[in-house]
């Protein structure tokens, strides 16, 4: 396993104990809980930084144990090759942004990349050119998370390991910095551990998703369906559950933008707010789920801009009321989460297999480009 | 008139004042870091050690310094089997002015050190630099200020040192006479010509290093959000 991460892992913490066995070799692993679940403890176990000798088990990381506590192996962090961006951004205030981008340029050396190619790929790929010359204390928060991140990237590692990395911005800062966690992903192709309270930002980015409760993992899955899960849906939707689909843009008209969904573009046509991004260039939709009708018939005359049909394909009872999952006609998207309340179901006899359609409001559509 | 031995006394004591501060910065750095960051069995006593010359009269220290070197004593040449040849001569000045600022730097160091965040260190190892080059990029200079100002601490300390001093190396003039014991001397003769001069050029060392302390504390690159670690 060239990329594959092994942990099995035992810290005693003072309300519970963090307890996990996972393997993986997914490129981009979240980990979702509550606050104090234990996510960041995991995330510096891994980065070596939290080093009590209560910890007992082992780390792996593409054959390389970094920690084994039978065989006494805890490797220090500057070991580990690792890029690591906490909450914090934990950027050096004494020197400048640039200087800060290059505080791991040594490290890049002796892993054999070549420092300042990869320099200059970041600083194109965030936009950071025209920061390169400010004072850390001077940045904006969404700035600092860009730092923060290039700055991981030059000094050549081999796992990111992201900590909340959007949870921090309001939400306009979040639509701008997502993009650029998307091109770092599909740019770089480093692997990628992300541990976040939000599932919007583990949908838009992670193939596979733990779900930690109190240091135990309840769940581990492709994070559509593992958010969608009755018993992970209400610690996911404590502000509201957003869908989180791809699309690539169409076409631009006075008042709207319009794309179609999937990676490539094969799914069917929405319309969405006017969004400032080229035709053909990828962006990231959030349906919140209580932003969604469901008819069973299609009606004229209604304001909603985007009736799609759709095949519900379950109906999970979450506390008091129900999420109906339906797939989009004509296409293998993760099915959208509707949330409806039980008289709706019974009204419109919401079963698996019954054709519907979605209405959508284009307002309702949150982009982030 | 006799300006020159007043001079002299003046080159001398900043001589070795600049010396002991030197070597207090040698030890005290890296003993700082220590009792900034590590856990370690007998750190509270080596703290109240390190201490001690702060609390108690300078002639006690001087006393037992005296006690430690003499000829039979612990650090004397009959029990090393070497001389150090400290007392009575310069050695004797640095050393007690060092033992008596040593305190002031240790103390303002750590509480420097300890504001640095430990957090940024972190990062910094994540990064693929060792503890020592963490040590030298990160945390030297986030602690700069307040080691600057604890240097300056140890530094006038030391100029202004006396009880130790006279028991340890004497108030010989023209081998171990400071500017502390040279007014002594001076105002017990009844010279007050000379004490008057040598009063002169305390104050104004002292209006100096105080002046430029504060300004050290307001200049552009000393802000104090570096040290939070923000």
């Amino acid at each position: 396993m060239e990329n594959g991460l092994e942990i099995k892992l035992r810290v005693p913490l003072d309300q519970f104990v963090l307890k996990l066995e996972y393997t993986s070799a997914q490129p981009v692993i979240g980990v979702f809980g509550p606050s104090g679940c234990g996510k960041t403890t995991l995330l510096e176990t891994v980065a070596g930084i939290r080093r009590t000798p209560s910890i007992a088990g082992a780390i792996r990381f593409g054959g390389t144990a970094w920690l084994d506590s039978e065989r006494r192996v805890n490797l220090p962090p500057q070991q580990r090759d690792i890029g690591y961006v906490p909450q914090d951004h934990l950027l050096f205030p004494h020197i400048s942004v640039k200087k800060n981008l290059l505080a791991g340029q040594a490290r890049a050396a002796r892993s054999h990349h070549d420092a300042e190619e990869t320099f200059n790929d970041v600083v194109q790929t965030l936009h950071l050119e025209p920061l390169l010359g400010r004072e850390v204390a001077t940045l904006s928060g969404g700035e600092r998370q860009r730092v923060a991140l290039g700055r991981a990237l030059c000094s050549g590692p081999r796992l990111l390991l992201l900590d909340e990395p959007l949870a921090s911005l309001d939400i306009t800062l979040r639509r701008r910095v997502l993009p650029f966690l998307l091109k770092v992903r599909d740019r770089f192709r480093i692997p990628m551990l992300i541990v976040s309270h939000d599932p919007f930002e583990l949908q838009a980015l992670c193939t596979e998703v733990i779900a930690l409760r109190r240091g135990q993992m309840i769940a581990c899955e492709p994070p559509a369906r593992l958010f969608t899960r009755a018993d992970i849906y209400p610690m996911a939707a404590t502000h509201g559950f957003e869908n989180v689909l791809p699309a690539i843009v169409t076409t631009h008209a006075a008042h709207k933008t319009s794309v179609r969904l999937g990676e490539d573009g094969s799914g069917p046509a929405v319309n969405v707010l006017p969004v400032e991004i080229e035709p053909g260039e990828r962006l990231m939709l959030g349906f919140p789920a209580n932003d969604i009708l469901v008819a069973t018939e299609r009606f004229d005359g209604l304001s909603a801009r985007n009736i799609l049909p759709a095949t519900i394909t379950d109906v999970r009872p979450i506390d008091s009321h129900f999420i109906a999952l339906a797939q989009l006609d004509g296409c293998a998207l993760d099915p959208l989460a509707v949330e409806v309340t039980p008289d709706a179901v019974e009204e419109l006899a919401l079963r698996p297999g019954k054709p519907v359609h979605l209405l959508m409001k284009s307002s309702a559509i949150r982009a982030y480009s | 008139m006799e300006l020159e031995p007043v001079v002299a006394v003046i080159l001398s004591t900043l001589a070795w004042a600049l010396l002991s501060t030197v070597a207090v910065m040698i030890v005290g750095v890296p003993l700082a870091y220590l009792l900034a960051r590590r856990e370690f069995p007998g750190k509270r006593a080596i703290s109240a050690v390190v201490s001690l010359p702060m609390v108690l009269p300078p002639t006690a220290v001087g006393y037992l310094l005296l006690s430690l070197l003499a000829d039979n004593g612990p650090l004397g040449k009959n029990t090393l089997g070497i001389d150090l040849d400290i007392l009575l001569n310069w050695k004797g000045v640095v050393m007690a002015y060092a033992v008596m600022s040593f305190p002031l730097f240790v103390r303002t160091a750590r509480v420097s050190f300890e504001a640095v965040s430990p957090r940024l260190e972190a990062m910094s190892l994540t990064l693929g630099r060792g503890r020592l080059r963490t040590f030298l990029i990160v945390t030297l200079p986030l602690a700069t200020r307040g080691l600057i100002a604890g240097l300056i601490l140890a530094f006038t300390r030391a100029m202004g040192e006396f009880g130790a001093t006279v028991i340890l190396a004497g108030n010989i003039p023209g081998r171990t006479q400071t500017l502390a014991s040279a007014i002594y001397s001076a105002q017990q003769s009844g010279n007050d010509h000379r004490a008057n001069i040598l009063l002169a050029t305390a104050l104004g060392l002292g209006f100096v290093l105080v002046y430029v302390t504060e300004r050290l504390t307001v200049l552009p690159g000393f802000k104090t959000s570096r040290l939070l670690g923000r």
